[in-house]
């Protein structure tokens, strides 16, 4: 190879998925390698498309609030706090403060386990299925904690429109189970990652792959803890008048590799534990639903929230009759995903689906179809798509 | 009970397809699965993700249109006697994504239920169904194969 | 021994019933593994007949379906070529077959060894599996970055690895199978088993045991060389941390994706019993307890002393990642050169 030039003549291509036990969900990786070194990389997404945002249009505001927590099964809570928060920013809807409180609680129990799905499936790509069960089996206590809130263990629907349902009220004998839980899984989890760090094999494979430097992570807009491991210590918590009344830290790491963007989630649970001790000290008493509103017009709204891979938005307007228009879902994937493509070139075929994994891709939330014409991309609407190809039947 | 119907019921390979649903169903069979607490192999039921290889195939998610003829060469690709188990409401029926829809009248992106695609023994329902009903679904399956010839 | 007459009869009836105990004996093994490591893991685990032998009849019954391959039929043969070679590999191991044209020496195990690992090269090239380059879902993109470039199934790309692993991978084994053979100035196996266990080769009642009195493993070169043979034996196997040519999660399971029905039981039963064959040549080898059909309590004391190799395996295998071609040079170099330090020190005792 000359020197300063890049190499851009492509051996093969190995393509797997939407069926394959490296991916959780339905996408297509394609590398494109030279003997095993990955060249350049191509996420195909488009196999989890179910037109969701089309089908908010025209529903009432309260019903649509059932298929926004149906988005991502992982991040359920987001997404559906995410879509009662644009409508109480956009009617001045006040929620009292314990139902706020208790929306943190629930928001921060399913970080720890989205996170702990990360660890599950990063260690099942490493091979190491000892740790990977370990993580399952520590993600247990905090479903149960789920189902115990909100009565499911995947969809808890706590939020609705103006506070929480009466149903997800924390009862004194509650809190004293939460507390004692946390307690007990923090104890066992301090000895997993302990575990992990420890060890030099598994350790051995995850240092130094999957470089993602911070400029690469502004510019591709990697946020959550993706960026965060990169060294950008962008939060959007830290932003969220929800999230006033706690103490945390924002965890990042200046390695920028995919030990990093493990680390960093470990040590995220931590803050999320702290979060979870100081809601459950101190729930404040009071109302956990304001229900004296009411869906009348409302101009375009967006609202941002820190889901568990980065960050949220959500956005909409209300017709005269209370009806959702124009819904727009931006998850933290899509931008995500561009850093993943980056950051497993160079890489070896099986380290370069460790990156990937270790950028936990959440691709069932938000698929686009994309038109690129010429080198400009533009973004179609579905309406668009319609018009021009018709339904693909 | 003779040789055959023992070999099989001693030995059940389940595969895992997700068709595009909410990820939340395939979490909860991958802890069916892998989950020291739920463990499936203790029932003799092991997990492969090779459909040469697979007895019951397990779907989870609505059927989206690139996923149809994955599935379909699937479903194929496993040798006789096969069994196949939908789990969750958007294998069984389409859940939000096909019965609540706004001003499109229909959603035209999903095939739901996946019965539409391939014959489907045993429908698990639920919005995730909980690991211990993957389990029963996987276990109801079985007399079909244990009594193909 | 000494009848010529009746030599042919005994080698056959001895080759019969090794092969027959030491199949039925494989097809217990993986379910010991896999229930060693559920224990690790927390978990109760399959029963332990559930994994081999369960499996095996069961795939016995199913439907025959015509696999994708190149040469379907070439790759048919292909696993009925590494049951028969690892067969092979285990008879040879056995008394009765010390004597037969000098194949009972290293040259004939290792031969065979090489011999099976080509297998997987030529099922890796064979194998066409949809489940990667023919998966039938629309993802050619006439924008994309790279167009035409030649599509690789998975079995291909584990195919080379495959020809990566038998130059690199499988050669500390082989040292470390020299090692006994040197300290015994001689490459039969009846006169490695005849410097650790004299009492063996004198006796011809069947029912006596006689054990061994100077066990290689018990000397300085032995040891080392256990236990590269015994990493060996891991790479050998394909599992974990050295699964790189079947990766579970970039290959699925490499060259034999294909195998359904009665060809997938014929695959298991090739695993399994090249797990059981190489075991049981360690403890003739290293420990001096041949597999003597016509001595039923040496025959059982060699079964027993087998499950060492593979309960140490599924240790290792709970507890280690799959490593890549990054970690696997290095680790196989410094395999070799243990192996070679023992052979070094063997030659000079």
């Amino acid at each position: 190879m000359a020197s300063g030039e890049k190499r851009v003549e492509i051996e093969k291509e190995l393509s797997f998925g939407p069926v394959h036990p490296a991916l959780i969900e339905p996408y297509r990786i394609r590398l494109f390698v030279n003997d095993e070194i990955v060249e350049d990389c191509e996420l195909n997404i488009n196999m989890a498309y179910r037109g969701i945002e089309k089908l908010f249009d025209g529903l009432p505001v309260e019903r649509a609030l059932l298929i926004a927590e149906r988005v991502c099964g992982i991040c359920s809570h987001v997404h559906a706090w995410n879509a009662v928060r644009v409508i109480e920013g956009g009617l001045s809807i006040v929620v009292p403060p314990r139902a706020n409180y208790i929306r943190v609680l629930t928001n921060e129990m399913q970080r720890i386990t989205s996170h702990l799905i990360l660890f599950g499936h990063a260690f099942e790509v490493v091979g190491h299925e000892t740790f990977a069960m370990r993580s399952f089996l520590l993600r247990e206590s905090f479903m149960d904690l789920i189902s115990y809130v909100g009565g499911n263990r995947v969809m808890p629907s706590v939020p609705i429109i103006g506070g929480v349902r009466p149903r997800a009220d924390l009862t004194e004998s509650l809190k004293r189970v939460i507390l004692e839980r946390v307690d007990e899984f923090e104890e066992k989890y301090k000895g997993y990652v302990t575990r992990i760090i420890e060890d030099p094999l598994v350790m051995s494979r995850l240092t130094g792959i999957g470089f993602l430097t911070k400029e690469d992570a502004v510019r591709f807009y990697a946020t959550g803890p993706t960026g965060r491991a990169s060294g950008w210590d962008y939060d959007v918590r830290t932003k969220m008048d929800e999230y006033k009344p706690f103490e945390f830290n924002v965890i990042t790491d200046e390695s920028c590799d995919t030990k990093a963007r493990i680390v960093v989630r470990a040590l995220e649970i931590f803050e999320s534990l702290k979060i979870i001790r100081q809601v459950v000290k101190s729930l404040p008493e009071g109302p956990v639903v304001n229900q004296s509103w009411k869906a009348e017009e409302m101009d375009f709204t967006t609202a941002y929230l820190e889901a568990y891979r980065g960050e949220l938005m959500h956005s909409y307007a209300l017709d005269s009759h209370g009806r959702i228009r124009n819904y727009k879902i931006r998850t933290p994937t899509p931008t995500n995903l561009a850093a993943m493509e980056h950051a497993c070139v160079g890489d070896h075929v099986t380290e370069a689906i460790l990156t990937i994994a270790s950028c936990d891709p959440c691709l069932t939330c938000c698929t686009r179809a994309e038109v690129v014409d010429s080198g400009r991309s533009r973004i179609l609407s579905d309406f668009e798509i319609v018009q021009k190809y018709g339904w693909r039947k | 009970m003779n040789l055959k119907a023992t070999s099989r019921k001693n030995a059940i390979h389940i595969m895992v397809a997700y068709t595009g649903g909410c990820n939340g169903c395939d979490i909860e069979i991958v802890n069916a699965v892998l989950s020291p607490r739920y463990d499936v192999e203790q029932y003799r039921v092991l997990l492969t993700w090779n459909p040469r290889e697979a007895d019951v195939l397990i779907v989870s998610g609505v059927v989206t249109w690139q996923m149809v003829e994955p599935l379909k060469k699937i479903y194929e690709s496993i040798p006789e006697p096969k069994g196949v188990v939908a789990v969750g409401a958007c294998a069984v029926n389409g859940n939000v994504y096909k019965n609540l829809v706004g001003d499109i009248g229909q959603n035209e992106e999903i095939w739901a239920p996946v019965e539409t695609v391939i014959p489907v023994d045993v429908k698990v329902p639920g919005c995730a169904p909980r690991p211990e009903d993957v389990i029963t679904g996987v276990v109801k399956a079985l007399p079909k194969i244990l009594e193909a010839p | 021994m000494d009848n010529l007459l009746f030599f042919p009869l005994l080698l056959i009836i001895s080759s019969v019933v090794a092969a027959a105990v030491a199949i039925l004996y494989s097809l217990v093994l993986p379910g010991i593994e896999r229930k060693v490591q559920a224990r690790i893991q927390q978990r109760i685990g399959p029963p332990i007949l559930t994994p081999g032998f369960w499996s095996v009849l069961k795939f016995g019954y199913k439907r025959r379906i015509e696999p994708t391959a190149q040469i379907p039929g070439l790759y048919k043969s292909l696993v009925y070529f590494g049951v028969g070679i690892i067969v092979l590999i285990f008879l040879f191991s056995t008394p009765y077959w010390w004597a037969v044209l000098g194949w009972g020496s290293v040259l004939g195990i290792a031969g065979l060894l090489k011999l099976e690992e080509v297998l997987y090269v030529l099922m890796g090239s064979q194998s066409q599996s949809f489940l990667s380059a023919g998966m039938p879902v629309p993802d050619l993109a006439k924008g994309s970055k790279h167009v035409g470039i030649r599509r690789e199934f998975v079995e291909q790309h584990s195919a080379e690895r495959a020809l990566k692993m038998m130059a690199i991978g499988s050669l500390p084994f082989y040292i470390a199978l020299l090692v006994p053979f040197a300290m015994a100035k001689s490459g039969m196996i009846s006169s490695v088993v005849a410097m650790q266990n004299p009492a063996y080769m004198l006796t011809s009642e069947w029912w006596s045991v006689p054990l061994p009195s100077n066990p290689v493993i018990f000397t300085l070169p032995g040891i080392i060389a256990a236990l590269v043979y015994f990493v060996g034996y891991v790479m050998l196997l394909n599992e974990k941390p050295f699964s790189i040519l079947k990766a579970k999660i970039d290959l699925i399971e490499g060259g034999v994706l294909e195998y359904a029905s009665k060809l997938r039981a014929y695959y298991y039963l090739m695993r399994n019993m090249l797990m059981f064959a190489l075991s049981s040549i360690f403890v003739t080898l290293f420990i001096g307890i041949p597999f003597d059909p016509f001595m039923p309590l040496m025959m059982l004391l060699n079964i027993a002393l087998s499950l060492i190799l593979p309960v140490m395996l599924a240790t290792l295998v709970a507890f280690s990642p799959i490593l890549t071609f990054r970690q696997i040079y290095p680790a196989a170099i410094g395999l070799s050169a243990f192996g070679i330090l023992a052979l070094v020190i063997s030659l000079g005792v």
